[in-house]
């Protein structure tokens, strides 16, 4: 059984007369990785609000098809408890914070004061949280005094603190230098070992080459490819659809269309361009 | 604030503020209101507040007891007024009254300013939330003081981006004025927008959930707690009994 199951999945914004998603089905595995891509604008954001229940939950519209979450209605769900199956960050870290919490710690732990944790458990799990995310000399500051990515990385770690089992992370690492992004790419293989279904809405191609089990693409709406990622990100239809391929795939499938080779194996991560040309002896 | 004092419960300053503030109603004349003045400032020094406290209680007080003393004494007519000139007048009924007004204006607002300057935002939240109080009611109440400086932080910035497009927002008055319309707009606008996605973050932290709020930040009433909370109503109950006797 599917962990979330989107069936014939149809939405239009209030006061817009196009509509945002249409004919959208689509089921994701539990413990999987799953990268959701697509040109801005194509309604990746929509579909994470959809599989939230934000929608029509808190923005209204026209919504028709039903979402299944561990095989249970959506509408079933009351929208707070949600939150301790599905974890949701946001792409913009300024407006993640709740707002009354002055210090990092604390707003780790509010999520699960609003669940009613007792304050011993709490305690541990924040401990276990801060050392996870390396927020260790954060821990005392005031949330708003942080820069964007710390902000983010607090964000993330007070929706993992929830301990949900599915994980829509939006453009995480949006604000984030490189090492940020690679720690938080790091945080969410660990995840994933946890047993954790992750969607990960992002731009950067080549981490989702390296990270995710699955790809999913959206363009205008709607979902036109669905795989593994080697399928999916090495397909130059991929680019017709307003999608990225790795930059280190490009060269590949264009020496693999010229000697006529099939692109379905091409290299798509550094480590797999390392590898390839260890056995074409290059390297 | 982590002072001795500080770390009181907030119930129990609080009651003292309520002994002040009724004390400094009831009790008639002026004297002892200003000797609460002097007891607060005192407090304040064993908080570790006292310049703290001067500075805010300086910055605000003293224009607002002038403004009354100006008009009580100068400007009301009354009975035994004395024209100095024009309409100036001189009256011992009105500077009497004006020593009586703002006397209660002191003590009173000298016991909240220290309350607010010994008490941690979140340990109100917290006394409030354990009495009873909503949880929806304490959001909006904290999220309030640490959304100010977040305003403020963003007016600046659209500010800033005003002044690299050009737009003045420096100088007289009315060119401050004339600066700060526009700035309304986008302040508004990308407040409201924030407001949305704070919603939205909100619910993924399951604020609407309807367990039992737990709460990972203790504060625990002490043995003084309690001390405090009997002294102040034994003081307002002699003090009302010795009122009515006399």
């Amino acid at each position: 059984m599917s962990i979330i199951s989107l069936i014939n999945i149809n939405y239009t914004y209030p006061l817009e007369e196009k509509q945002t998603i249409h004919s959208l089905s689509l089921d994701l595995e539990k413990g999987c990785v799953y990268g959701l891509t697509g040109a801005n604008e194509s309604g990746k954001t929509t579909i994470c609000n959809i599989i939230r229940g934000f929608i029509p939950e808190l923005y209204k519209g026209e919504l028709t098809g039903e979402v299944m979450i561990k095989g249970k209605n959506i509408n079933d769900y009351n929208i707070g408890d949600l939150a301790t199956i599905i974890g949701y960050s946001f792409q913009n870290p300024f407006t993640q914070l709740s707002g009354v919490k002055d210090t990092v710690y604390e707003e780790i732990a509010y999520g699960m004061e609003n669940i009613g944790v007792p304050r011993s458990k709490m305690i541990q799990k924040v401990d276990e949280i801060v050392k996870m995310f390396q927020l260790e000399d954060l821990i005392d500051k005031n949330p708003f005094e942080l820069s964007g990515g710390q902000k983010q990385r607090v964000a993330i770690a007070s929706v993992v603190a929830l301990d949900p089992e599915i994980i829509i992370l939006d453009e995480p690492t949006s604000q984030l230098d490189p090492k940020s992004t690679e720690d938080i790419f790091e945080i969410i293989q660990l995840l994933k070992k946890q047993g954790k279904t992750i969607l990960l809405v992002e731009h950067k191609v080549d981490l989702l080459a390296a990270y995710c089990d699955e790809i999913l693409l959206i363009s205008r709406g709607e979902l036109v490819m669905q795989g593994p990622v080697k399928e999916i990100l090495s397909n130059p239809k991929v680019v017709e659809y307003g999608g990225q391929l790795p930059q280190v795939a490009l060269y590949f499938i264009k020496k693999a269309k010229a000697n006529g080779s099939s692109v379905s194996q091409v290299p798509l991560t550094v480590q797999e361009v390392y590898d390839h040309l260890n056995k074409d002896g290059e390297v | 604030m982590d002072s001795r004092i500080g770390n009181l419960y907030p119930s129990s300053k609080f009651t003292f503020i309520i002994l002040i503030i009724l004390l400094s109603m009831l009790v008639p004349g002026f004297i002892f209101q200003y000797m609460i003045f002097l007891f607060i400032f005192l407090i304040s020094l064993f908080s570790g507040t006292a310049i703290k406290f001067l500075s805010t209680f300086m910055k605000s007080i003293p224009i607002l007891i002038l403004f009354i003393f100006i008009f009580q004494v100068f400007l009301i007519v009354n009975e035994d007024s004395q024209q100095i000139w024009a309409f100036i007048h001189f009256s011992q009924i009105g500077l009497m009254t004006s020593l009586t007004m703002t006397s209660k204006i002191v003590a009173i607002s000298s016991s909240i300013i220290w309350f607010f300057q010994v008490t941690r935002v979140k340990d109100i939240i917290y006394a409030l939330e354990q009495s009873g109080v909503s949880q929806k009611v304490t959001f909006v109440i904290a999220s309030t003081i640490q959304l100010i400086p977040q305003m403020l932080n963003l007016s600046r910035t659209i500010a800033d981006a005003q002044k690299s497009r050009g737009i003045e927002t420096e100088g007289t008055l009315f060119v401050r004025m004339k600066a700060f319309i526009p700035m309304i707009g986008p302040l508004v606008l990308s407040s409201i927008q924030q407001i949305e996605e704070r919603v939205l973050a909100l619910e993924s932290r399951a604020f609407s959930s309807k367990a039992k709020k737990t709460s990972i930040y203790e504060l625990r009433k002490q043995k003084i707690d309690y001390i405090i909370v009997i002294f102040c109503i034994l003081v307002l109950i002699v003090y009302i009994v010795w009122r009515i006797k006399l």
